[in-house]
């Protein structure tokens, strides 16, 4: 009921307001172009997220201080602390970072706002930014129409800080002529009830602009056209700084429980914060007059003033709370805990990660990985050796000698359980994040959803393999016996392999060691036709066990072979272009051949 | 000369066909530098070897890292070729 008279309440309001002020619409008009300046220079930094800030975000997850410099510098750059949670959220959700390392980034993004405060009334009031405004804008929209990604995102970069001026020049004009009209100062409200009214202010003019920057600039353009009290002022900013976590929260309704605990840590941290500032506002204003004295700024230089309170109280905020983050990541994963998964629900797949083309591939590859878990496990139980087993570094002969007895495995039944919904949530997936990719990321996530469609088949042909295995493992024949066997060794043999080179996946020599598998999967399949003649002449095998050994070698070469080709797409850790590097250097089969047949 | 290598790497920056090439025969170098290690390894394992079966399998292993590093420097080349056009 409220959001549906929410909006037109809103639109009425303003234009009731347009109507009696023309200054009171150039402020709004200002806010508009702000606002959508934000919008540009996000679209703009969003063409830059497929390497240099993903590449930085994952480098900022060892240690606290680093997540906090990434959160404080990548705002100060992108004067967008949303654009900056979302990404975060994004990286959380698609398990690449911590919540401590989100906290972090998080807490160093409230900093990192607070520059913004220093241009506008630093450089924004002094200077006739319009000026700048127009080239920018001019300039920014004939690059938004160039072919190329990067030019294209420098092009809404321009475009946006020029809106960004324009949205200021105008607030600043509004509020010059605004103060010839009416004085705003006449409703200004001293001590606690004005600090307590204008912090609710803030707040509402922050929820409603979705952007704490706007409302920022909007109190420091006020302030130079003095419509407000400078301690009005400190309380809309106080007041700002909470309502952009109203902001976060309403975001992350929608997102999964990592969204949620990281929008729960912003409100936790602003809560704190703007606790302590009320409280001590007059003690904290107080050390914005020595600070600014140190700094060189007029007494009666209010706005600078601001700017230099919104960093100290943000500043006092990340001091107060860095100690308690560990405390606060164990509260808020007891408090939101996730719902129970099974193994068969995607872990890392979330609508957070779609936009962005490089954590969405990292979730597609984390996925297929926890694809391949299940899916080693159904194609160990085929075999009937259990995981663990594999996964040991117990000798393969003694596992597969001493496991000869039989189970009932239905495997139809494995793969609907464990392995058919998680396989077409992933299809799903990469339908969707397509789209946004460029062509390098497509064919990355070509490969992995062929690296999905292997496993598939592989384990489609274990369910074939296990009929006769089940047989002839247990055959009073030892020479079939001994050949089922071996088809066990090997495959286990090969699960090992995988398994090993999977811990060293972030060594190239390491994935590129596949290639060795490769060439002992066709030195079997070459000798086995040898051997089937010799135990048919020798009569120790039927024609039929024959037929069934020859297809079922067929059936594990299969296996090996769809598993080392998805063990070479999923196992490698590198950035795309390494893992592009990888694939071209692995050797394909006439080239395994030739170097073979040339060292002989 | 600074300002020189400013501009040569804005323009490298700004088209996107030169500095994928440049990502690409980085990405190759780290490799081919990898595989370099792994076979200087291999031959020195083989040095201290005397097992027939262990022989004959670090020869097999040291015969496709050897061709995947000659593949590497092919692609290798390649490239240089293509930038050199």
């Amino acid at each position: 009921m409220i959001r549906k008279i929410f909006l037109p309440s809103i639109l009425l309001v303003l234009a009731y307001g347009f109507w009696i002020s023309p200054d009171f619409k150039e402020i709004s008009a200002g806010v508009a172009i702000f606002l959508f300046g934000m919008l540009s220079l996000e679209e703009g930094f969003k063409a830059f997220t497929g390497g240099v800030l993903e590449n930085l975000l994952r480098k900022t997850t060892d240690k606290l201080w680093k997540s906090l410099s990434f959160g404080i510098i990548s705002t100060s750059i992108m004067q967008s602390s949303s654009l900056v949670s979302v990404i975060t959220i994004s990286f959380l959700s698609a398990g690449l970072i911590s919540l401590a390392a989100g906290i972090g980034i998080i807490f160093g993004a409230n900093l990192g706002t607070t520059t913004g405060a220093w241009l506008v009334a630093g450089f924004g009031l002094k200077v006739k930014i319009s000026a700048y405004a127009m080239p920018m804008i001019v300039f920014g929209v004939i690059l938004v129409f160039q072919k190329s990604k990067e030019l294209k995102g420098i092009g809404y970069v321009l475009t946006g800080l020029g809106f960004l001026f324009l949205g200021i020049h105008h607030m600043k004009e509004g509020f010059d002529a605004f103060k010839d009209s009416i004085d705003l100062k006449a409703y200004a409200v001293s001590g606690y009830p004005g600090i307590f009214l204008f912090t609710l202010l803030g707040l509402i003019a922050t929820v409603v602009m979705q952007s704490s920057h706007a409302t920022l600039v909007l109190i420091i353009t006020a302030l130079a056209a003095q419509q407000i009290t400078y301690e009005n002022a400190l309380a809309l900013a106080i007041g700002a700084n909470i309502g952009t976590t109203v902001t976060a929260i309403l975001g992350a309704m929608s997102a999964n429980v990592e969204g949620r605990r990281l929008a729960g840590a912003h409100l936790i941290f602003n809560m704190v914060t703007a606790t302590i500032a009320i409280a001590m506002i007059y003690q904290l204003t107080h050390i914005v007059d020595i600070v600014s004295g140190w700094l060189g700024i007029d007494s009666d230089n209010y706005t600078l003033k601001l700017a230099v309170f919104h960093t100290i109280f943000n500043l006092i905020g990340v001091l107060a709370m860095t100690p308690f983050i560990q405390p606060m990541v164990r509260l808020l994963e007891k408090t939101l805990k996730p719902e129970v998964r099974t193994t068969a629900q995607p872990k890392y797949l979330n609508r957070a990660s779609i936009e962005f083309a490089e954590t969405a591939i990292n979730a597609v590859r984390k996925e297929t990985l926890h694809l391949y878990d299940n899916a080693f496990d159904i194609i160990a139980g085929g075999l009937r050796l259990k995981p663990e087993w594999i996964r040991s570094d117990r000798p393969i002969d003694e596992f597969v000698n001493s496991s000869t007895r039989s189970r009932e495995i239905d495997i139809d039944e494995q793969y609907n359980a464990q392995v058919k919904g998680l396989y077409s949530d992933i299809i799903d997936y990469m339908s969707e994040a397509q789209p946004s990719m460029s062509s390098g990321q497509s064919e990355e996530l070509f490969a992995l959803r062929s690296a999905g469609r292997d496993l598939v088949g592989a384990i489609k042909d274990i369910k074939h393999l296990q009929k006769n295995l089940e047989r002839y493992m247990m055959s009073p024949n030892p020479a079939i016996r001994d050949e089922y066997q071996i088809i066990r060794r090997q495959l286990a043999s090969v699960l090992r392999g995988l398994e090993l080179v999977r811990l060293g996946g972030d060594d190239s020599a390491t994935i590129l060691s596949l290639d060795e598998l490769k060439v002992e999967l066709d030195e079997r399949e070459s000798l086995l036709d040898g051997t089937v003649d010799r135990l048919i002449r020798n009569n120790l095998i039927t024609a039929e066990m024959a037929t069934s050994l020859m297809n079922d070698s067929s059936y594990a070469h299969d296996i090996a072979t769809k598993l080392v080709s998805m063990g070479e797409v999923l196992f490698s850790t590198g950035d795309i272009n390494l893992r592009d590097a990888e694939r071209n250097i692995s050797l394909d089969d006439d080239e395994i051949d030739e170097a073979l047949a040339s060292s002989r | 000369m600074k300002m020189k290598k400013l501009f040569a790497n804005a323009e490298i920056f700004l088209n996107s066909d030169k500095r994928k090439r440049k990502e690409k025969k980085k990405c190759l170098k780290h490799v081919i530098k990898k595989l370099r290690k792994q076979e200087e390894k291999l031959n020195a394992h083989l040095q201290n070897e005397t097992d027939k079966d262990v022989i004959e399998n670090l020869n097999r292993k040291i015969t496709l890292v050897h061709a995947q590093r000659k593949k590497g420097l092919a692609l290798m080349k390649k490239l240089m070729e293509k930038k050199k056009s």
